[in-house]
Formats: structure tokens, sequence, C-alpha cells
């Protein structure tokens, strides 16, 4: 074989219709222009997905890739992608977690898994090491996440199996369904749930004992007391050890960014009721770390008591402000118990918590009467509505039936002007991150490739006033003072680029952005080093980045090809035309044409049209890619 | 006084990482079967258990092993396998109580601990000190120290102080 290591070198390709499977071997010249991942997702997909398919008809093809990192030492090595034409926006669609079944999939001998064509009937996919099986889940539809899960276990015998799995939601095709990956870990975004469900296809089941060879062992164990020492060593690791992400609600109500009231403000009088404390002290049990998490911001978290009794996995701050501010809801207790409802359903929180956030709104407005929800009243904050809509939506009753469609659709069926409330872009909801406080986020938000999003460019350096070092280090001093303040739109759209560029090489290498993006403890030189020892690899700083610049850049066509033009990276009128009433950023709007036009500049992209340039494409290896025009 | 290897349960995050290092440092490959350690998650407890020899006083694995190919190493006093005289017949594997000796498919040899000749790198790397390696009465008596950290918190309850 002629890769070195950290790739195990070979494809499975399903074909669900014919139940065909094919195993081929990863070509090295196409690992070296896009990693994997994410990567190799943009390009394997933006060759198969025909140019105007319907996202949940079998033309639609659906990807898992793990990186060359995911599944060695690498700090948080854990993490697949999964991706689609995106059933939200109608264009390019991608979402990963961790956990442990990325790293499996990849000791078991897989660098990815394409499905193509949907299922006559429900099947899920099972695989040990060599042995590769199509199996009816005709005992499994129906099923909550962890039960498929656990009976995946009893059938095959293995407590060491690894799962990914839709729930009900995703087999009544919702349209924010998720996949849902064993150890509490969610690939939410961009409806890959629903994709999956399309297909008929249930589970993923993997068991994986093989080995996994790096290219240089012991310069590689070396390098991890490195890396090791620089993630751990991080002021800012501490808090994230103690806390995970729940400590965000605090930052963020601090600075006026925790959406609520449907992003009417960013700021919530109750949100001492869902602070980090109040979550540690009441229902925090021990951390959880995923696959070679050093980091270890997983959670097991219980209510011991109540109506809302349960335990499992903790909600992220995500979860915890879309059902909690975005409600106006501070019952922490049910919240835990929504998102383990999500989890069970295999919903994504952010979808939900937008959808009923918005119906709210439009209750409060008048514009959703008792008439259409079946006589529930649309209260801010009911706790015990929202619980309940989670159970309605997930299997489309009454009500949960509109819900289901996501907030975009939902809005256009209703009709009556409740379009302006869906917080979104290009059709998929935005998470927590109020842009009017952190213009940053705006920008990234609108023009993340999949739809509203902030981890595509996960602009986070700007947030505190913390990173000050590591700004420096990763824009040089050209741009300050503006491209380290938070509510000046200054210098982000060479920001929201350069950032855009390396989120997509971490995704692609398969390990996670927390370590390498928030705490900024390693950057460039330590994947340079990775690369090297795992991959035997020589690169610069500068060819990584353009292997960034290139996946974005054809993530970008895959949306050009769908129609997506500048007009679509848009943020809602809320964001952009109504100052924000409170805390911190009161008066500020977002200014995202000026942005826009900046980051345009930096990317080389036509600054009407949001295309590519012939100039850039070329550059970038992309010329034939650019011909469907 | 020899160290021992010394398993904190309750603070195992089950990141695996001590299973990894196991196998890169002595097979230069990421591999569970080759570790002498793994990590066993009980999510309806959440809790995870790292499951390694114990270096037993009275080895099951050393009395039933019948080419007398595990001896104890003089200075840390682990149980080690000499490869040149195992035959592979698993006896071990089946002896342990604690099933901490593997049997590899690929190497086909028992793989067990081995105490990395008195530095493990298993406890270097535990990012939450699940692993400790010390001398057996300072490992206990820090043990003894910890399990008591909350007793003042405890008395003051049970007197009514308060502050």
């Amino acid at each position: 074989m002629a890769f070195k290591g950290g790739y195990a070198g070979q494809l499975l390709y399903i074909d669900l219709t014919k139940e065909k499977i094919k195993k081929a071997p990863l070509d090295e010249e196409l690992s070296k222009k896009y990693i994997g991942g994410a990567g190799l997702a943009a390009k394997l997909l933006y060759d198969m997905i025909p140019k105007g398919i319907d996202p949940l008809s079998p033309r639609n093809v659906l990807g898992f890739f793990v990186g060359p990192l995911t599944g060695t030492l690498f700090p948080q090595a854990s993490r697949y992608t999964v991706a689609a034409k995106n059933p939200l926006t109608n264009a390019w669609g991608e979402a990963h977690a961790g956990g442990f079944w990325g790293p499996e999939l990849k000791l078991a001998g897989y660098d990815g898994i394409i499905f193509t064509g949907k299922a006559k009937k429900p099947v899920y996919l099972f695989i040990d090491n060599d042995e590769v099986e199509i199996r009816s889940a005709k005992n499994l539809w129906g099923m909550k996440t962890s039960e498929a899960m656990d009976r995946m276990i009893e059938i095959h015998k293995d407590p060491q199996i690894e799962s990914v799995a839709i729930g009900p939601a995703g087999e009544n095709l919702v349209r924010f369904a998720c996949i849902f990956t064993r150890n509490g870990r969610v690939a939410a975004r961009s409806g890959m749930g629903l994709v999956m469900g399309s297909k008929n296809l249930k589970l993923i089941a993997v068991r994986g004992t093989k080995g996994l060879d790096v290219a240089q062992p012991d310069e590689y164990l070396d390098a991890v007391k490195v890396w090791y020492d620089k993630v751990l060593n991080h002021p800012y690791t501490e808090g994230r050890v103690k806390y995970g992400t729940t400590e965000l609600i605090d930052l963020m109500q601090s600075i006026g960014r925790l959406p609520t009231y449907n992003m009417q403000q960013g700021v919530f009088d109750e949100w001492e009721n869902i602070s980090c404390d109040t979550y540690r002290d009441k229902y925090f049990l021990r951390p959880r770390a995923d696959y070679a998490c050093i980091q270890r911001c997983g959670r097991f978290v219980s209510v011991a008591t109540g109506p809302y009794k349960c335990m499992g996995k903790g909600p992220e701050y995500e979860c915890i402000s879309a059902l909690g501010s975005k409600c106006g809801n501070s019952n922490l207790a049910a919240i835990i118990y929504t998102h383990h409802l999500c989890d069970e359903y295999g919903m994504d929180s952010i979808g939900t918590g937008s959808v009923i956030a918005w119906a709210m709104e439009c209750y409060e407005k008048g514009i959703l009467t008792e008439k259409d929800t079946g006589g529930l009243a649309f209260n801010w904050g009911d706790h015990e509505l929202i619980v309940k809509l989670v159970e309605m939506i997930a299997k489309r009753k009454e009500i949960g039936n509109l819900l289901a469609e996501g907030s975009y659709r939902a809005a256009k069926k209703l009709g009556r002007g409740s379009e302006k409330y869906v917080m979104h872009v290009k059709g998929q909801d935005m998470a927590s991150q109020e842009p009017r406080a952190q213009k940053s986020m705006g920008l990234a938000a609108a023009t993340a490739a999949r739809g509203a999003d902030h981890l595509y460019a996960f602009p986070v350096l700007d947030e505190g006033q913390i990173f000050t070092k590591e700004i420096k280090q990763w824009y040089g001093t050209k741009y300050l003072p503006e491209i380290g303040e938070r509510l000046s739109p200054k210098n982000k759209g060479f920001m929201i680029s350069h950032n855009e560029n390396y989120s997509v090489l971490i995704e692609s290498l398969g390990v996670c952005k927390y370590g390498t993006m928030v705490p900024p403890a390693l950057y460039y030189e330590d994947i340079i080093r990775a690369i090297e020892v795992t991959m035997g690899w020589k690169v610069t700083e500068k060819e990584l980045k353009k292997i960034g610049e290139r996946i974005v850049n054809l993530n970008r066509l895959f949306n050009v090809r769908e129609g997506i033009t500048r007009k679509d990276d848009s943020l809602p009128d809320r964001l952009t035309k109504e100052p924000a009433p409170l805390g911190v950023p009161k008066g500020q709007v977002v200014e995202l044409d000026q942005m826009l036009d900046e980051y345009y500049k930096y990317r080389g992209w036509d600054k009407k049209t949001g295309k590519p340039t012939k100039k850039k494409l070329k550059e970038l290896g992309l010329s034939e890619e650019a011909k469907f025009e | 006084m020899p160290k021992i290897l010394i398993v904190d349960a309750s603070k195992c995050v089950g990141c695996r990482d001590c299973e990894l290092v196991c196998s890169a440092k002595h097979y230069q490959t990421f591999k569970s079967s080759l570790s002498g350690i793994a990590t066993i998650k009980f999510d309806e407890i959440s809790r995870d258990v790292p499951m390694v020899c114990q270096q037993c006083e009275k080895p099951a694995c050393q009395a039933v092993c019948p080419v007398n190919a595990i001896s104890r190493d003089e200075e840390t006093a682990a149980l080690v396998i000499n490869y040149d005289l195992c035959i592979g017949c698993k006896a071990c594997v089946s002896a342990c109580p604690f099933g901490a000796i593997h049997f590899d498919d690929e190497e086909k040899r028992p793989i067990k601990c081995d105490l990395c000749d008195g530095d493990p790198e298993c406890v270097k790397i535990c990012p939450s000190e699940a692993l400790k390696y010390e001398e057996a009465d300072k490992a206990t008596m820090a043990k003894r120290r910890e399990s008591i950290e909350h007793l003042p918190e405890l008395l003051k309850l049970i007197t009514g102080e308060k502050g």
C-alpha cells in the first residue's frame, strides 16, 4: 500500500437499491489534495451528486468519512464527517460528530462509506472488520436511538460494537432529523438523519479490531507529548474540563450574545437558572471523554427526581440555549430531559428549539393561534409544552406535523408574515450565536456552506478578551485592533476566510475543533508535524492553507451549481435592521454587506454574484470541477 | 519498595489514551488488542474502569504456564512474559481472574502489562490522573486521604456549624 500511515486505504461503496457492496482503494493523490473527512466528502460527493436532485430522492448520496488522524493519539482524534445534499437548504450539507464510532470504522479498515440508492425495506449495515453485510432492520424500525444501539450489542453479542443511528424522527422524515452516535454525540445539522431515513437506512454498526499504523511511531509519541502539554496547559482548558460548553451560557449572557425569545435579544433575565454552576451543582455526575479526548468536555448528568427524571449524556451550550433561552425557558431539568428526548428521537436540538421559538413568537404576535395549534397555548417558557412538542414533532402528530418541516418551511406553509420571524440562513436555523453582539458570527453564518452555521468558520478568538496572544499568532498585527473587537465589522472578511480554510482542514483530518480552534492551543505548526509523523508527508503552512481554500471553494461550487448566489448569503432582517435592544450590544446591527464585500475580496469571488472567479478556481486546481456552467 | 500501578476508576473518563499509548509504545501501532490495559464502559452507572494486570502475589498465570515463560522482574516486580519460551497455549489467558491477559491474533502471543520497565506510559498520558504509579503505602495513604476529603463538610452538616 502506498500509504505510510494514518489511512486505512480503503473506501466502502454501498448501493442500497441493488444491495451491492464494493470495496475500493483510496487514491493517494486524492488524499493529498483533500486529506480526508470533510475534504474527501467535498470532492467525492461533488462528483457523485447530480445537479438539481431532490435531497430525499434515491439519487442523493450519503457519505461518512474519517480523517487520517482519526483513531490515533492526536488530541480529540475522534471525529467523523457525514455529508449529502442538504434537505434543509437544497445545497451542500454536512455534519460532524465525535464519540468512538469514527475510530472504530478506521480500525475496521475503512476511511469512508458511501451510500447510494434507497433500500426497498428498512436495513442496517453491519461491519465486522472485513465482513460487511446489509441486514434487515425490520425489528429496529420505530426504535429510539439508544434502544436500537443496545439491540446491536445483543444481536451481535459484542458490547464493543459502535453504532450511528437515526431515531423515529429520521424515519418519519422530520426535516431536522440528526444522526445519533453512541456516547451521546450527534451529527446534528443539515438534516443528515432525514437523508438516512429517506434511504431506509436505520443504523450502521461497526466493530474494528485492526491496528492503525503511523509513518513514524517513535517520533509520533514524542510529538504527542508536545501536543498534550499545549492543550492541557492552556489556561482555557481548566474551565472546559470543569464545565464543558455549558460555561458559554455565562459568557454569552455577559456579552449580550445569548439568543433569547427567538433571538429578539441577547440577554436572558432568568439566565442564572441555566448557568454552568447551576448545571454543575444540581445535575452533573461525571465527565466522559470521546476517543483520545483530553479536553473531556462530555458529561454524564442526571435529574434524580420529578417528571423530568433521566440519566445520560448532558446537553451542550447550543442545546441549553436552543431549548432554553431561545424559548424563554429556564427550567434546566426540563431542558436536560428535552435534550434527552431529542437524542432518543434523533432530532437536532438546535432545529427543534428554533422551530418552537419561532412558533412561540408567532403565537405572541397573533399569527399562530389556538385554531392552528389544536388548542395549545404557545407561551414563552412553557417547559411542559416544549417537552410535549418534541414527541409531537418526532411523530408528526397534529401541530407537530407542521413544526417537523423546520421553521423555514413551516413559515412558508403558514404564511401570514410569519416568514420574517424565521432565524435562518439558506433554510437552516441559526445556532445560538447572536451576531449583533459579535459581528464575525454574522458573517460566518451568512457564508457557511451548509446554511446558518457557527462551526464552518468558528470565529471565537474575538469572543472574549482572553485570546490576544493567539489573535496575533493567527492574523498578524496588520488587522489590529479591529480584528479582535467583537462589535467591529472591520477586517472580519479576512478573519472568516482565514478561519474557514483552517476549520475545514481540521474537519478533514478527523480531529476536534476543541484544542485546535478553541482553546487555540494547537495550530498549523502542530498540524504540519502531525501530518509528517502520521502520514509521512512533508507539507508547508502555505500548502495546507491552499488545501483548506480548495475545500471551501469546492463546497461553494456545489452551492453555485444549485443556484446559490450572493443574495443567499444573507441574514434575517432582525439582525441586520433591528438594533439589539439590550445589554452590551444595545443599538447594534450586523453590517453584513460591508463584511461580505470584504469577504469576497479575500476569497477571490465575484462581488456581485458570490461565485468563485475563474482565476481563483484555476489557482486551486478546480477548473475541471467548474465546467458545469 | 517497588511501586504499584493504582487505578482510580472514579477519575477515569474513558478516553482510551492508556490503551493507545501502550500498543504504540510496545508495538508501534494503535491497536487495542496489543495493549496491556483496556477501559471498560459502564454507561448505566456512568463509569469507566481501566482493567490492567494486578501483578498478583500468587499469579494464576504463572502457575498455569507449562513452560515457565512468566517470571517476576526483580526491579519492578512486574510479571513479564518471555516470548522466547512462550508456546502460545493461552493457558494464562484462561487463568487470569481479571481478563488482564489478551491473546493477539496477529502477533500470536499473549499480551499483558509489563509496567514499562518501571516507567509506565499509561500513567504518564492519563489526562485525568486515574492511573498512578507509586509505592504501595504512599498510594493507599493518598487514596485514604482523598476519600475523606469531604469529611470537614460532612462534620459541618452534622454539627450544624456554619461557614
